[in-house]
C-alpha cells in the first residue's frame, strides 16, 4: 500500500524534464542569472578587472575522414589534417556564436577535448562566456576564445595583453616501415631511427606552421600555453599524429605593464601544496 | 661517448623563418610569460628537439652487476640528439636561452628497443640585447619553471644548461645459496646496496662533470629517475638531471617572503 502512496506524491519527472527543456528556448532575461564552471575565485578574479561571467557555453564538431584513409601510405595525410582543422573551426564557431547570443564578448577556461578515431575527427569545446561588467552585446565575429583560465586570463589583462584567440594545427603523417634487412641489421646496434624521426619531425613542423598561420590571420603577436599531443595513432601505428593549440595573445596596451611579483610563503597545510607522485 | 650528429632534419626551417618575424609561440603559462618578461626576457618560440632512436642489445650475466655500457651509450646518445637539436633551433632563432625543458622517454608499438626520447622548451631573448649564451657559446638550456626562473634570478644565480648523467645498470641476482642462507633474518643485502649506490654515484659523476665543463659552481633542482624501461626488473637506468648554476651578480634582490594564508580551498 505505502508503494502506492510513495508514486503519488512522488514529483512528476516528465513534466520536471518537459518543463526544464522549454526554458531553454525561452531568452535569457537581461539582468538573469548567469551559469558559469569558475570557481568563486576566479569569478573575484574576473571582477577585480571588471569583467563578469555570463554562461556556459559550448561548440561541438565531429568530422568524418574518408573511408580507408589511414592504410598504407606516403608522406602527409592531408585529408585528416584538414578534417582535424575543420572540426577546430566548426566548433569554435559555435562557440563564438553561443557566447554572442549570451551576450558575451569572449570565453575563457575552454577545456578542449579532442579525439581522432579512424573514421572521424571529434573536437568539443565548453568554456564561459564573459564580458565587461554590464557591456552590451557585441557582433560573434569579434568574440575572442580563449582556453586560459579566468585566473590566467586576468593576470594577462593586468599586464595590458589581450587574448585573441585559439589558434591550432594538426599534421598526420606516414612513418616509412623499416625493410627486414634493415630491422636485422640493426637489431643489435644502438642507432637512430631515421624515417621515424623525419616523420615526426615533418608533422610538427607543418603542424606548428599551421598554428603560426592561425596566430597570424588572428593579428596576434604570440601564441601562450601551446600544448602538444604526439606520437603514432592508436588505431594505425604507421601513422604519427601531431596537434597543437594555444591561446593568441596580443599587447593591448603601449608597453607590457610589469607586474611586479611579491615573494609568499603560504601558510596552507603543506599537503595540499605538496604532490608525492612528483617524486615518482 | 658515440659522435652526435647535429644536423636538424629536413623539415624544420619554414617554421623558424616565421617565429624570426616577430610572432612567438610558447608553451609557458600566463604566469611563467610575465615573470620571464619580469627579468628582461621575451620569450622567442617553442622549441624542441626529437629522435627516435634503437637501443642496441647487451647480454648480462644472471650473478654479475655490472654497468651496461652498450645501453648507457644509447640513453645517452638518444638524449643529446634531442637536446642538441633543440640547441640549435633555439640558436636559429637568436635566443639566448631555454626554459622550461622536458625531456621525455616514450615507448610505442614501433618494435621492441625503438623509443622516442624528445626535449621541448620555449626559447627566450634578453631584451636588453646583452647576450647570455653560456661558456660554450651556446644558448642556455633549464628545466626550472617560469617561476623557479624569477626566483633563481633574483638571487644572482643564472642557468648555464641542462645537466645529466645516465647510468644503466645490471644488478646481480643472488644466488640460491644466498636467499636461502638469508630467510628468517633481518639482514642487509650487501650486493643489491652496493649495485645501486655504484649505478647513482656513475650517473650523478657525470652530471656533475657535465656542469664543471659549463664551469658552474652549483646544480639546483636536481631530480633522480630510477627505471626499468623495458629490460625487466634487475636492470635499471639511473637517470639524474638538474640545471647548472653560476652566480654572476651579487646583488640578492629576493624581498622577505610574506607569509600569508590563502582562501584557496
Amino acid at each position: 500500500m505505502t508503494n502506492v502512496e510513495h508514486s503519488t506524491s512522488a514529483p512528476d519527472a516528465k513534466a520536471e524534464v518537459r518543463r526544464a527543456v522549454a526554458s531553454l528556448s525561452e531568452k535569457a532575461p537581461n539582468a538573469g542569472s548567469t551559469t558559469s564552471d569558475l570557481s568563486i575565485d576566479e569569478e573575484l578574479n574576473l571582477h577585480s578587472i571588471g569583467w563578469e561571467p555570463v554562461q556556459l557555453v559550448s561548440g561541438l564538431s565531429v568530422f568524418s575522414t574518408p573511408a580507408g584513409l589511414w592504410r598504407w601510405g606516403q608522406g602527409e595525410i592531408v585529408a585528416a589534417g584538414e578534417a582535424h582543422e575543420q572540426a577546430f573551426k566548426n566548433a569554435i564557431r559555435r562557440l563564438h556564436s553561443e557566447a554572442a547570443m549570451a551576450g558575451g564578448h569572449g570565453v575563457v577556461g575552454v577545456h578542449v577535448e579532442r579525439s581522432v578515431y579512424s573514421t572521424h575527427i571529434e573536437i568539443s569545446l565548453l568554456g564561459t562566456a564573459v564580458r565587461p561588467v554590464g557591456a552590451k552585446a557585441v557582433d560573434a565575429s569579434v568574440v575572442f576564445v580563449s582556453d586560459l583560465s579566468a585566473r590566467d586570463f586576468t593576470m594577462l589583462m593586468v599586464a595590458g595583453w589581450e587574448p585573441l584567440g585559439l589558434a591550432t594545427g594538426a599534421s598526420f603523417v606516414y612513418a616509412p616501415r623499416r625493410t627486414v634487412g634493415t630491422v636485422l641489421q640493426q637489431q643489435s646496434q644502438n642507432v637512430e631511427l631515421k624515417n621515424f624521426t623525419e616523420a615526426m619531425y615533418s608533422a610538427r613542423e607543418t603542424a606548428m606552421e599551421r598554428m603560426q598561420r592561425d596566430a597570424l590571420a588572428l593579428r596576434g603577436s604570440g601564441v601562450v600555453e601551446v600544448k602538444l599531443i604526439e606520437g603514432p595513432m592508436s588505431f594505425a601505428t604507421h601513422a604519427v599524429g601531431f596537434a597543437v593549440w594555444g591561446t593568441v595573445v596580443q599587447l593591448a596596451k603601449d608597453a607590457h605593464q610589469f607586474v611586479r611579483p611579491m615573494m609568499v610563503v603560504s601558510l596552507n597545510d603543506v599537503d595540499e601544496a605538496f604532490d608525492p607522485s612528483a617524486l615518482a | 661517448m658515440s659522435e652526435v650528429t647535429n644536423d636538424l632534419p629536413q623539415a624544420t626551417g619554414h617554421r623558424l623563418e616565421e617565429l624570426e618575424k616577430g610572432l612567438f609561440t610558447s608553451d609557458l603559462s600566463v604566469n611563467e610569460f610575465l615573470l620571464i618578461k619580469e627579468v628582461g626576457f621575451h620569450p622567442a618560440g617553442f622549441v624542441m628537439g626529437s629522435s627516435i632512436y634503437h637501443t642496441g642489445i647487451q647480454t648480462r650475466k644472471w650473478g654479475q652487476s655490472l654497468e651496461l655500457t652498450k645501453l648507457t651509450e644509447a640513453m645517452y646518445n638518444a638524449r643529446e640528439l634531442a637536446m642538441t637539436r633543440m640547441e640549435e633551433e633555439a640558436a636559429e632563432l637568436g635566443a639566448d636561452g631555454v626554459v622550461g625543458v622536458r625531456l621525455t622517454v616514450n615507448y610505442y608499438d614501433w618494435g621492441k628497443d625503438a623509443a622516442e626520447f624528445i626535449a621541448v622548451g620555449t626559447a627566450v631573448k634578453a631584451e636588453d640585447g646583452v647576450s647570455r649564451l653560456n661558456k660554450l657559446g651556446k644558448p642556455f638550456t633549464s628545466d626550472l619553471s617560469g617561476q623557479d626562473f624569477w626566483t633563481l634570478l633574483q638571487t644572482g644565480y643564472f642557468p648555464q644548461g641542462l645537466v645529466m648523467g645516465t647510468c644503466v645498470y645490471h644488478i646481480a641476482h643472488r644466488g640460491i645459496g644466498q636467499t636461502l642462507g638469508t630467510t628468517g633474518q633481518n639482514v642487509e643485502l650487501p650486493n643489491f646496496t652496493q649495485a645501486l649506490y655504484e649505478a647513482r654515484e656513475l650517473a650523478m659523476t657525470r652530471m656533475q662533470d657535465e656542469a664543471t665543463q659549463l664551469g658552474a659552481t652549483g646544480i639546483v633542482g636536481v631530480r633522480l629517475e630510477e627505471k626499468s624501461h623495458q629490460w625487466g626488473s634487475h636492470t635499471i637506468e639511473f637517470l639524474s638531471l638538474g640545471t647548472a648554476v653560476l652566480k654572476t651578480s651579487d646583488d640578492v634582490t629576493l624581498a622577505k617572503p610574506t607569509t600569508i594564508i590563502t582562501l584557496d580551498s
